[in-house]
């Protein structure tokens, strides 16, 4: 007998274990392909950003220094201050107009550099080459970033002579510290006349992982510098915050369904081969007698799963890999530092560790049979059964329940070891049911507060070009009063409310915040308020959490916002719910002065009385607008494509995991059908009825399924919200404890019977197999 | 002339394969209330198969098998159950009791299936453990009994529902010669208290003991039909 020979000979052919192939080719799909999709979202939420910003040594501060202030020298003396570990400048910096072809090309941050390279901030060439003199400029980006190509010229508007700069290549600032690059002496001509004299200084410091450490660093060159030197400040954290995409967000939910299927596959792969060698004893022994030895007897077993699971490795890497192109794609909107893609260690390390993982899993199983002597194998194999579960039928038997229950309810008792590996496997499907419905509660939550699809259905919105003449592209006054009366006749309003949104300073935020004004009551909207309370006074304001990060502010501290000229004192008295690393506040039009001006005007939001039609409200708003007002009433178009492409994944892994779990059950029925198949037989025999039988069989299962109901339900709850604050936290904002708190009492039992589900339906196929065998064909399967 | 027919077979053939030789062709035989009859002849002769189909535990491929009335053949799988647990008692060669179960517990089950209360079948089930002289081991499991007391067992819990006809395949086959001699004793009694009794067996003296009339079966059809000298 050659060896292979010998091992295809005691494994008796994959063919005469098409279930449990189909299982744990199954099992380990799912796990591979939820891992695939793990590794690659984990690499998608720092890897490109991480790598082209180590590589280019990118500029964790940029510093614009008015140099009316600091002297060359006292800008050089900041590189040797104790926290830095790496300084580049200083080079001059101005802010231009471009125009090209006479059309607006927008204002640029211009930084005269020599050379791309420098200890900090070495630029990447994109396309083009370097200026080489005056007259030229090197784009930030690429081409078709900028929508213009090399040898195109830019012109710079409010300078004496509108001097002219040719394109000559396109670069990457991993942190953007400028929006283009020419040679240094051309900043002096390209400078406005009334503009100060700026001076751009790029350090990298030993600490500068945290907003905290970046404002501790601003401090010490603050100090190090005469005041009024430092004009304003660029973290390198504010562009790492820009690279996470959404793809990152779904990460810590998609490695929690990883971890699931990887522990699945485990279990139930260790669950198959436990179960063929003890079915296997007399096999083992026979084999063992006629020649086998103990090395075949092991690669036997595990080349049982072998196949299989290879098989299912393969198909699951493939899956994880479509699965991530959306999710991908999501992300890579928010780069620009490269196209996201799925690694090729993920695709390698996903399919290789399960592959370890379920040889492990097999391994301890297959070595107990190599080790057993032959006479051991045939008598454990002959042997009656242990007393192991008899004392659990003598309970049920006095129970008074149906018999077929009572003796399937008793099963489980004989085979301890199985039967808690297979209520282990329930209660990780279980759980990931019920997690991927907390989870799509939540998110929904979220989606809500986000949108507010559900508070403001319709928006009055404008669109194309505006009305009278004179004015610069805003509605004139009485097309704003037209909306107002149109809403107020309406009788399906319920609130209405104008929006302006723009950009204020707050000190110690380097950026402008995104702000939301509201020119009335705005509580109705329903902003999800992570902590504190909505606004209701003028003077104060609520913000995210980016904003507090970034400020190291906190609820129930004032600041100063400065809208254009004016600054207001306001109290923050909010945190609300804004996924964004973009700072945002939000507070009454009368909290800040000058910013509810028609320009700044940006919809209203309207809300419905109880049963009134959206979409005939928004029709009936825009007959009484007529054709001439830009204004337009439009409904809530739908979710925000990551809550649409997160659902539908939270979605399918669950439904995955669940599969592989009834998969897991299947084969755990399956396995003691087999062992007990004398035992159905016999119960034929007596008069066991096919539904009987069916009861009895699916019971087997019950008893475990109800146990992991009650671990699953209290482990989903925890494990969403443990998730959610992972999700939260990458989206830079905490969350409103609502969220969290999306399973009552009756909703988790409800969810909790998933287990039985799934357990039943497992079970249902081998009990069915079982209830339709010929008792004749059982008696003789022994 | 013989009492009215428990068991009737006209023309069965029973093939398990298609194309292979069948393991019983054109079997006719009838068995009459209160009779035992011994179904004889070599391994392999088509005994079992007789018996499974007697039993409703097989279906054959040809011919009609009626049952204490009953044409069985053409019953559906639940019917078959609820006829087997109701009209027919099988006692096996090697005992087939459930280890997991106490012996009442072995015993009480096919009354529990067919429905009966627990009270009457717990009732029914000490009556023929006292008659079988195995009471004391009532809540004892299987694996601790001895060969004999297990077929007691086995010929109690066949006989739990008080079926028309009991069945009995190799019912001695697994016991010592004084042991078996004792089982087909038990086995007389119960056929003297009107049991009807089909015994398959290759033990010529257990049919020619015990048995009223014999069928000899051969290659899977009968080859005689006599009475045990």
């Amino acid at each position: 007998m050659t060896g292979f020979g010998a091992v295809r000979t005691a494994t008796g052919g994959m063919l005469r274990h098409k279930v449990q192939a189909i299982v744990i080719t199954m099992v380990l799909l799912v796990s591979t392909a939820s891992a695939t999709l793990g590794f690659a979202l984990l690499s998608a939420n720092n890897a490109p950003f991480q790598h082209a910003f180590a590589a280019q040594n990118g500029a964790h501060l940029t510093l614009t220094v008015n140099a009316a202030h600091a002297s060359p020298a006292q800008l050089a003396a900041t590189r040797s201050l104790s926290g830095v570990t790496a300084a580049s400048g200083p080079y001059p910096e101005t802010i231009v107009q471009a125009q090209q072809g006479g059309q607006p090309f927008g204002g640029l941050v211009l930084a005269g550099r020599s050379s791309p390279s420098g200890p900090v901030d070495d630029l990447v060439l994109n396309a083009g080459h370097w200026v080489t003199g005056p007259g030229q400029i090197v784009l930030s980006g690429t081409p078709s970033d900028q929508g213009v190509q090399t040898g195109a010229t830019l012109t710079v508007a409010g300078v004496p002579g509108s001097p002219s700069l040719t394109v000559v290549g396109f670069a990457n600032s991993i942190t953007n510290t400028a929006d283009g690059w020419v040679a240094p002496s051309e900043i002096a001509r390209l400078r406005a006349a009334t503009a100060p004299v700026s001076e751009q200084m790029l350090y990298r410091f030993g600490q500068a992982s945290t907003y905290t450490q970046i404002r501790a660093d601003v401090t010490e060159l603050t100090r190090a510098l005469p005041a009024g030197a430092v004009a304003g400040t660029g973290s390198w954290l504010t562009a790492a915050d820009q690279a996470t995409g959404n793809g990152a967000i779904m990460a810590p939910f998609v490695v929690a369904f990883a971890l699931i299927g990887l522990a699945m596959a485990v279990l139930i792969v260790g669950n198959v081969i436990s179960g063929a060698v003890v079915a296997g004893y007399h096999r083992i022994g026979v084999l063992k007698s006629i020649g086998l030895t103990p090395a075949q007897v092991v690669v036997a077993y595990i080349s049982r799963v072998g196949v299989p699971a290879i098989a299912g490795c393969l198909i699951g890497v493939v899956a994880g890999n479509v699965l991530a192109i959306p999710v991908l794609h999501q992300s890579s909107d928010a780069y620009g530092v490269g196209s996201q893609h799925v690694p090729w260690w993920a695709s390698a390390a996903a399919p290789i560790g399960m592959l370890a993982l379920t040889a492990l899993a097999a391994l301890g199983p297959a070595l107990r049979a190599g080790r057993l002597s032959a006479a051991q194998a045939i008598a454990a194999g002959r042997a009656p059964r242990t007393g192991r579960g008899y004392a659990a039928h003598r309970l049920a038997s006095r129970l008074g329940l149906p018999r077929p229950v009572g003796i399937g309810l008793a099963a489980p008792f004989a085979k301890p070891a199985r039967t808690m590996v297979t209520m282990v496997a329930v209660a990780f499907g279980a759980t990931a049911v019920i997690f991927a419905f907390g989870l799509h509660s939540s998110l929904s939550r979220a989606q809500a507060s986000s949108d507010h699809s559900a508070t403001v259905p319709v928006q009055v919105e404008q669109f194309g070009p505006s009305k009278g003449p004179g004015d610069q592209g805003s509605p004139s006054a009485a097309q704003d009063n037209a909306v107002t009366a149109a809403l107020h006749a309406q009788p399906g309003t319920e609130h209405y409310v104008a929006e302006y949104n723009n950009g204020v300073n707050v000190p110690g935020i380097t950026r402008r915040v995104d702000t939301t004004a509201y020119g009335g009551d705005a509580s109705w909207i329903g902003y999800g308020i992570i902590s504190g309370r909505w606004y209701d006074a003028p003077g104060e304001v609520d913000v995210n959490t980016a904003f507090l990060n970034q400020s190291g502010l906190a609820i129930g501290d004032t600041t100063t916002v400065l809208v254009g000229t004016n600054q207001v004192s306001v109290k923050i008295v909010g945190e609300v719910f804004h996924p964004s690393s973009d700072p945002a506040l939000y507070a009454s039009a009368r909290t800040l002065p000058g910013f509810a001006t028609s320009d700044n005007l940006n919809a209203y939001d309207v809300g419905l009385r109880p049963g009134t039609n959206a979409g005939a409200y928004a029709r009936a708003v825009n007959a009484a607008l007529g054709n001439g007002n830009p204004w337009q009433a439009t409904t809530y178009g739908g979710g925000g494509k990551f809550y649409t492409i997160a659902s539908a994944l939270i979605g399918l892994l669950a439904l995955m995991v669940a599969v592989a779990a009834g998969l897991g059950v299947l084969n755990t029925v399956l396995m003691t059908t087999r062992d007990r198949v004398h035992d159905l037989g016999v119960f034929k025999a007596l008069g066991m009825r096919p539904a009987q039988m069916l009861a009895m069989v699916v019971c087997w299962i019950a008893g475990p399924a109800v146990l992991a109901a009650v671990v699953a339900a209290p482990a989903a709850v925890l494990l969403n919200t443990a998730t959610l604050h992972a999700m939260a936290s990458t989206a830079h904002t905490g969350l409103p404890a609502s969220y969290t708190q999306v399973f009552p009492p009756l909703r988790l039992a409800l969810l909790s019977l998933a287990a039985l589900v799934l357990a039943a339906a497992g079970a249902l196929l081998p009990a069915s197999w079982a209830a339709r065998a010929r008792p004749a064909v059982a008696l003789r399967a022994e | 002339m013989m009492n009215q027919s428990v068991i009737q077979l006209d023309n069965v053939t029973k093939a398990y394969q298609a194309g292979a030789p069948p393991a019983l062709t054109d079997v006719s035989m009838q068995v009459g209330a209160g009779e035992v009859v011994a179904v004889m002849g070599p391994s392999g002769s088509g005994k079992s198969t007789l018996l499974n189909l007697i039993a409703g535990l097989d279906r054959p491929t040809a011919g009609e098998v009626t049952v204490a009335g009953r044409r069985i053949d053409t019953l559906s799988e639940t019917a078959l159950a609820r006829f087997r647990a109701r009209h027919v008692g099988i006692v096996f060669q090697f005992f087939n009791l459930l280890d997991d179960l106490t012996v009442e517990d072995n015993v009480l089950l096919p009354a529990q299936l067919a429905g009966a209360s627990r009270r009457q079948a717990r009732a029914r089930a000490a009556e023929l453990l006292a008659r079988m002289g195995i009471e004391q081991h009532r809540d004892d499991y299987p694996a601790r009994l001895s060969g004999g007391q297990r077929q007691r067992v086995a010929i109690a819990r066949a006989l739990v529902n008080s079926p028309e006809l009991l069945l009995a395949d190799e019912p001695t086959g697994a016991l010592d010669t004084a042991t078996g001699q004792e089982i087909a004793k038990l086995l007389r009694q119960l056929n003297a208290a009107g049991q009807t009794l089909v015994l398959v067996t290759h033990d010529p003296a257990l049919a020619e003991r015990y048995a009223a009339r014999t069928v000899r079966i051969v290659d899977g059809r009968v080859a005689g039909v006599g009475v045990p000298a």
